[in-house]
């Protein structure tokens, strides 16, 4: 018989006060290929990163590589966010940076990534050419990496790992913001690169997953379990579905009729266009979905209305009643908007607490508050016993599991009760159970009131209260449509 | 042109570098109102001028670019970045006669010739801006007496002022008002409304005046924040390659390790930066930091007689006349350096490791930083406006050394704080020509608490402690540093 290809005996792993994997024992053998689901914060990321070697697991893993394989001896892991640098080696982004256009480049090309890449671990471009086309890739690859939206720098990280094609490869949650047709070009992928002779480790909670997906485990109390299906993950605990707070019951008083009304506008950075001749009108009250391809714009549309957009100024958009750029700071603008963005989530401030985070809501500021009043305190305190956030008051939002995070980003985003809600992929990283508790809890909010923008790939992750659509596609308006209850788990090509 | 400090009266020129008062947040209660609907012209779309007038246009102000007509036809880039940002962008001709306030933010040494084309543009009444008072003070240029002359400098580099302000927060900044030009009396209140609108009264401002920010900005570049950490980058490779330690290593180690040293600096002061240090260490550094500032004071001393007599600027814009002979041969040199040539090694260094085996850079900046403050001190400028000109700007020249290394470091600041910075370190490297012969690889290079069981004397470390806790650029550094709520972590390692 042959070696297992992991081999791990007693692997114990623990941050202060917590146990995170518990005298674990797993053998992968040959041909083996697993996908890790369960319950977040149950120690998968930290299992995968010790395979991989990047957290030490004191001689508790052996690795057996084929040596008659012609493919790399070596494990990569695909991370599930990865952040790159600029050209001077820091990492001090915030997150409307992108929209920016400057003479200097602050960060490398796609494509001198890919080459830089290609260079330190020889490998040959012809390789991967259609790869990119087939992901819809090509278009970005002379933008620069801070330019990139959410969907593309997956896209980035996933081209690069499965470019170099190592025995063993990990991947902590490949689907995260991709949208359709990017998930089935990175199915087909991963079964061609097992033919091959690749071994995947997939971390996800996900049900589309390539053909060569034979066995399936989740972590439990430390411990890896193997099950039969993704059916028998474990899940979080069900929610107790607590009263909304009485201070989100108060219908947000407006005295313009349009929250957004923009005609015929063009985004440019240099040649690229990144907005073609679009028009959308956002009533208040209204409940819009915005859909398109990774890349079609959904982001920078956003920010035209958020006030991140520097050339929102000069073209005939009103926001709120009031012609941009008639003397209303962006302040003024955030003041009205709730916000919460892939993007923000990522640059937000590595210090903040969870309290802190939801206090910034105030303030729309990332991470950053003044003496907060009595009042506010109050609506922070309920907002964080409404999502049972309390007993983390004061942890780093960053040490937490990624659905707790997306929650407190959630409570400041409604912490000020404001008129309009704009939610960018709210659910991205969710497991479906979490998302349709979060879902829930935005259609109960919408009943008082408020204009909603939703962003969403996943039909089956949608609040129920949507009414509206506008889908873009390449940067133009594809479609504006009322959805009725018909067409509402419409099967869509376009997502 | 006559030098306007050397025009005043003792007692004037005293009044004037005394000004430095830490505004209130109440004072700013009437936000941008005092610029709202007036016309905003900024001459120069560089790091400054565009992120400013990003800010400023996103706080609900009319703001537009006025380039020279070359820079316009050529496209260059500071009209890409105007146009690109969808700002409207025009000759001084046609920009400046509009405007209620002209902001220049074009390098100090175009200062003259922009002052020249555009005065006589202006309208009756309107306001000039600056970002720093060298051609006023200085150069002693001439405004004419209807214009009213404001500056607001804040203390970070652009990309920062923008970075902050779309956080929600600002970065610190000073503000000023010419006495020689406020003939209606609005100087203040659109000082004010401009610091608001760049997001800069959140962070904490210094109400200064053109003479103080001029003569304590000189001061410090030239001394602890571009001179200092130059000459004791040099000397401490130098030693280290001279000493055996692999060169690979002592690059990357200088290179990054004032970056990192300094990071302790900004959040807790000297005292925050040297509790980093174990004990025994602590001891060693305080002693070395000590004999520092005894060798180097004459030389800080000179520094700032030259700056307040006008001495300096005298020779500099000599070298201006002279097409810049003299700074053009020190940037060469600055290239030549072992230091510069030798690529950061390829090795990790814990962040701790920085303080343990960098334990000289710890003592030189200790020495820097107090020497600085208290010469200024000494010269009739206020702690307040001595603290920004010493220990806050220092962990952001070390961020651009950590970034490109001296050389660079050298081209990204100003050509002003350039020339000082090279005329500090060709005096102070023979002056410390004795003290290096001493050095060995325990304090630069190597762990010093290596073979040492941590014991110390209690009677010595307490005093150690309270003469660092009590220095007056640690109490007055305290009270600033609370008010910049949300300072953040640049570090490039």
């Amino acid at each position: 018989m042959t070696e297992p290809v992991v081999h791990i005996a007693n692997l114990t792993i623990q941050y202060p006060n917590n146990v995170v994997l518990n005298s674990l024992s797993w053998s992968i053998q040959q041909g083996e290929n697993y996908v890790i689901g369960g319950t977040s914060g149950s120690g998968k990321t930290t299992l995968a990163k010790a395979i991989a070697g990047l957290i030490p697991a004191d001689n508790a893993i052996k690795l057996n590589f084929d040596a008659s394989k012609s493919l790399p001896a070596k494990v990569v892991y695909i991370s599930n966010w990865y952040q790159f640098t600029n050209l001077e080696g820091d990492r001090n982004f915030y997150y409307q940076q992108r929209y920016n256009h400057h003479q200097g480049h602050d960060t490398l090309t796609v494509k001198a990534e890919l080459e830089h890449f290609a260079k330190k671990e020889n490998l040959d471009f012809s390789a991967i050419r259609q790869r990119i086309q087939d992901f819809g890739f090509e278009d970005v690859q002379s933008s620069q990496l801070i330019e990139l939206s959410s969907g593309e720098h997956k896209k980035l990280q996933l081209v690069r790992g499965l470019w170099t094609k190592p025995q063993l490869l990990i991947i902590d949650e490949p689907y995260t913001g991709l949208d359709k047709n990017a998930r089935a070009v990175l199915n087909t992928w991963l079964d061609e690169l097992v033919q091959e002779g690749v071994q995947l480790i997939l971390i996800t909670n996900d049900t589309l997953l390539p053909n060569f997906i034979n066995r399936f485990a989740h972590v439990v109390n430390g411990q890896i379990e193997i099950v039969n299906s993704p059916a028998a993950f474990a899940k979080d605990k069900k929610r107790q579905k607590k009263e909304l707070p009485a201070f989100l019951h108060e219908i947000p008083q407006t005295n313009y009729e349009t929250v957004a009304e923009m005609n015929n506008i063009f985004i440019r950075y240099g040649e690229k266009v990144v907005l073609k001749d679009v028009s959308w009108k956002v009533n208040v009250g209204e409940k819009w979905l915005l859909q398109g391809p990774n890349g079609s714009g959904k982001s920078t549309l956003l920010s035209l209305i958020n006030g991140d957009h520097p050339q929102a100024y000069g073209h005939d958009l009103s926001l709120f009643g009031n012609k941009r750029g008639s003397g209303e700071s962006i302040w003024d603008i955030k003041q009205k908007i709730g916000i919460i963005s892939p993007e923000m989530h990522w640059y937000f401030d590595q210090n903040a607490t969870v309290w802190h985070t939801i206090a910034s809501g105030f303030y729309d500021s990332i991470g950053w508050f003044i003496d907060v009043k009595y009042q506010e305190q109050k609506q922070i305190e309920e907002l964080m016993e409404f999502f049972d956030l309390t007993e983390y008051k004061n942890q780093n939002l960053q040490t937490l599991p990624l659905g707790k995070q997306r929650l407190a980003m959630l409570a400041r985003t409604i912490v000020k009760n404001p008129p309009l809600l704009v939610l960018d992929e709210p659910c991205q990283g969710l497991d479906n159970d979490q998302a349709k508790y979060f879902n829930d809890v935005v259609d109960e909010l919408a009943q008082y009131g408020k204009t909603l923008i939703y962003v969403g790939h996943y039909e089956t992750q949608l609040p129920s209260c949507i009414e509206h659509r506008i889908v873009l596609e390449k940067g133009e308006v594809k479609a504006i449509e009322n959805i009725t209850v018909k067409n509402k788990h419409l099967e869509s090509a376009i997502v | 042109m006559a030098n306007y400090f050397n025009t005043l009266p003792l007692r004037e020129q005293l009044n004037q570098l005394g000004v430095a008062e830490f505004m209130d947040s109440s004072e700013f209660a009437d936000g941008v109102n005092a610029l709202k609907g007036k016309k905003i012209v900024i001459v120069g779309a560089g790091a400054q001028g565009l992120n400013q007038g990003l800010n400023l246009r996103d706080s609900g102000l009319d703001v537009s670019y006025a380039l020279r007509k070359e820079a316009i036809e050529q496209k260059r880039d500071s009209w890409k970045n105007a146009t690109d940002n969808n700002f409207t962008v025009g000759t001084y001709d046609e920009l400046i006669p509009t405007a209620d306030l002209v902001i220049n933010l074009t390098p100090d040494k175009q200062h003259t010739a922009v002052i020249n084309a555009v005065m006589p543009l202006m309208k009756q009444g309107a306001t000039l801006s600056y970002s720093h008072g060298f051609n006023i003070v200085e150069e002693g240029m001439q405004i004419r007496k209807d214009i009213t002359v404001i500056m607001v400098a804040p203390k970070c580099p652009g990309s920062e002022v923008r970075a902050e302000y779309l956080r929600g927060f600002g970065v610190p900044t000073l503000i000023a008002v010419h006495p020689e030009n406020d003939p209606q009396g609005k100087g203040w209140a659109e000082a004010k409304a401009y610091c608001v609108g760049t997001g800069g009264h959140r962070a904490g401002v210094l109400k200064s005046s053109f003479v103080a920010e001029v003569k304590s900005d000189l001061m410090g570049e030239q001394t602890i924040l571009c001179g200092l950490l130059q000459t004791g980058s040099i000397l401490s490779f130098d030693k280290m390659v001279e000493k055996g330690i692999d060169a690979g290593y002592a690059s990357k180690l200088v290179q990054y390790g004032v970056e990192v040293i300094t990071e302790a600096l900004k959040h807790g002061g000297v005292s925050g930066m040297l509790d980093r240090l174990s004990n025994p260490a602590k001891i060693k550094a305080f002693e070395l930091s000590e004999e520092l500032k005894d060798i180097m004071r004459p030389l800080f001393q000179k520094h700032q007689d030259d700056i307040m007599s006008g001495e300096f600027s005298r020779t500099m814009m000599e070298d201006w006349a002279n097409g810049d002979a003299n700074l053009l041969k020190w940037r060469a040199e600055t290239g030549e350096t072992a230091f510069e040539k030798t690529p950061a090694g390829d090795v990790k260094i814990s962040e701790q490791e920085y303080f343990d085996n960098y334990l000289l850079m710890v003592a030189f900046v200790r020495a820097g930083v107090e020497l600085a403050f208290e010469t200024m001190v000494e010269a009739g400028i206020k702690p307040e406006s001595a603290y920004y000109e010493s220990l806050h700007e220092t962990p952001l020249i070390a961020n651009t050394i950590a970034r490109r290394k001296l050389f660079e470091m050298n081209r990204v600041i100003s050509d002003t704080a350039e020339y000082g910075c090279y005329l500090f370190d060709q005096a102070c490297k023979p002056l410390l020509a004795d003290f290096m012969k001493k050095v060995d690889t325990d304090i630069v290079g190597k762990n010093y608490n290596e073979g040492k069981d941590g014991s110390v004397d209690n009677v010595k470390l307490v005093q150690v402690n309270e003469i660092l806790r009590n220095h007056p650029v640690e109490i007055v550094g305290r009270k600033l540093r609370k008010a910049m709520t949300a300072m953040k972590t640049i570090k490039t390692v």
